[in-house]
């Protein structure tokens, strides 16, 4: 399974690289001009067995090893590189995804490709095979890296902290009416608990339940706040708005039941379910509410100690939310 | 394909205007929106909807809809009942999302685009 | 399914995310209605709507759903092509309607939310 999914990881970064993520900048270059009896002295010095033939910032051939063996089987003492090069080079862009050098190498044969830039058409680079498979390499453990931060944030951030009790609490506030911003509250607490390394699956359901929530605080209230606190076990949230209140909890809480004006129908939005996705997310949930006197929803999911959601009880609490 | 055929190979459960599944389904016409399905939903197509409000009657039979399916489970509303039975509109519903259903009508031949 | 087949199949245009065409899709969903989507939708879905508001691109971050297809030629205004950007989301628009889009997905073998095994 694991090599399954490196492989599909390496497939993906195929096409998400670029070729000047992964080519040598530092490039040996020789000169037309340059007899072809240096070549022996510069492949050795530097371990290649070809280079790219400039004048100026441009490409003008390419030399390689075989090249070289050729003339001397030619005994042709004097001859400059410019009459032994390859002229027509297949060249690759820097930008080009890595995807297109893959293929590349493996249609024509070679063992290099001189990489230019798309507007100037000046030499930036070389690529070889090498350099794309060590390019990938290092990106798969920069993620790797990466992803082990992640995990030593989630599994140690209560362990580390020293208290009876530990909770962190973040707030933020709900602008009402504002169908523009709506949403961008639960996506920075999204981003926040993502950051934290909560699994992906808690992480989505407070997600989703946060969202309608606010959607709720800009559709029918000028403002709150929502106030998010995660504890071990637990995340809690608390939305309040002072808002006109809902005068039928239990109709409210019906499935299709809204009293959303069409502009917001028009948006998507309204359709009545908004509630009920918030109880499907949460393993508790209580509305406390008078017309008048706004509207304060509290939300309960359970995390389990390695992270998992409490799963199993969400099936049976859903529905025995306390109603006022 | 007549709307009873349609009914059978998908199991469809029929809730209102059952008496007429005789008609012949040219098209299939997937919407939330009753605006887009005003303006795009041509006579003889069949509907998908998760809208269960009395409005997507009026809307069907302006349209000259065959019919309409309400999917993810959703039971239409009291009025809404009341108004296509009194129109003899069939309306269906099922489990299947939109996507699936319209998959299945697809691979059963009805297109998306009226012929 | 990969998304590159999703693009050819529908024969549609990349608004942003050309990058991640190569990434995998499981599900298909088609609303209009976003609650339906953060109800049944599932992570990893690709979802086809006939909606461009912003709040579509905030739903499918919610959702964790890793691409929206615009139906019936529609198309969103800058912003929230940016936003999606931002969110490393692909966002493809096609000139086929939903029904049709489903259609020729389901019938390339792209599964819905009850058929993906869960």
């Amino acid at each position: 399974m694991f090599q399954a999914r490196s492989f599909t990881k390496v497939q993906e970064l195929v096409y998400e690289m670029k070729v000047k993520q992964v080519m040598t900048e530092d490039v040996i270059t020789v000169r037309p001009e340059t007899p072809m009896r240096q070549l022996r002295e510069i492949f050795l010095r530097n371990r290649i067995s070809g280079t790219p033939v400039v004048e100026g910032d441009f490409l003008v051939g390419i030399i390689s090893l075989e090249d070289f063996i050729k003339w001397l089987y030619d005994r042709e003492e004097n001859s400059l590189i410019e009459s032994k090069m390859t002229r027509d080079v297949e060249c690759l862009f820097a930008d080009e995804p890595l995807v297109h050098a893959v293929s590349k190498f493996e249609k024509m044969g070679y063992g290099r490709f001189p990489v230019t830039d798309r507007q100037t058409g000046k030499l930036v680079g070389v690529i070889t095979k090498g350099d794309i498979i060590a390019g990938l390499l290092r990106k798969l453990e920069v993620e790797y890296i990466e992803e082990e931060i992640q995990r030593y944030r989630a599994s140690h951030i209560f362990e580390d902290i020293v208290a009876d009790r530990t909770r962190l609490v973040f707030e933020y506030d709900v602008l009402g009416q504002n169908f523009e911003q709506a949403g961008e509250c639960s996506s920075r607490l999204k981003r926040t608990l993502k950051r934290l390394g909560l699994d992906p699956t808690t992480t989505r359901r407070v997600a989703i339940a946060s969202y309608e929530a606010e959607m709720n605080l800009v559709v029918f209230t000028r403002g709150g706040r929502i106030v998010a606190r995660v504890e071990p076990g637990r995340i809690s949230m608390d939305v309040k708005d002072s808002g006109p209140g809902i005068a039928d909890i239990e109709k409210a809480l019906q499935p299709g039941y809204s009293t959303a004006p069409q502009w917001v129908r028009d948006l998507g939005f309204g359709a009545g379910m908004g509630l009920n996705n918030i109880q499907r997310c949460a393993d508790e949930m209580e509305i406390i509410s008078s017309p008048g006197k706004g509207t304060h929803l509290k939300i309960s999911i359970l995390t389990g100690d390695d992270g998992e959601a409490g799963k199993n009880s969400r099936e049976a609490q859903s529905s025995s939310s306390d109603r006022q | 394909m007549k709307l009873a055929r349609i009914v059978e190979k998908l199991s469809l459960a029929v809730r209102t205007g059952s008496e007429n599944l005789d008609t012949e389904v040219t098209a299939g016409y997937s919407s939330d929106l009753m605006s887009d399905v005003i303006a795009h939903a041509r006579a003889g197509s069949l509907w998908i909807t998760l809208q269960i409000h009395q409005n997507i009657v009026a809307v069907a039979s302006m349209n000259e809809l065959a019919g309409i399916v309400l999917v993810n489970g959703r039971e239409p509303e009291e009025e809404t009942i009341a108004k296509a039975e009194a129109e003899g509109l069939p309306i269906m519903v099922t489990q299947l999302p939109n996507f699936e259903l319209a998959g299945r009508l697809y691979s059963l031949g009805i297109s998306g685009v009226p012929a | 399914m990969r998304l590159e087949e999703v693009r050819e199949i529908l024969d549609a245009e990349v608004l942003t995310g050309e990058n991640l065409l190569s990434r995998e899709v499981t599900i298909g969903c088609g609303a209009d209605l976003m609650s339906d989507v953060l109800a049944y939708g599932k992570s990893g879905s690709v979802l086809l709507t006939g909606l461009t508001n912003n709040q579509v691109v905030r739903t499918a971050e919610m959702a964790d759903i890793v691409a929206i297809c615009f139906v019936r030629g529609k198309k969103p205004d800058e912003k929230t092509v940016n936003m999606a950007d931002s969110q490393g989301l692909l966002l493809l628009k096609t000139a086929l309607p939903m029904f049709e889009s489903c259609g020729r997905l389901y019938k390339h073998g792209l599964p819905g939310v009850s058929e993906c095994g869960e």
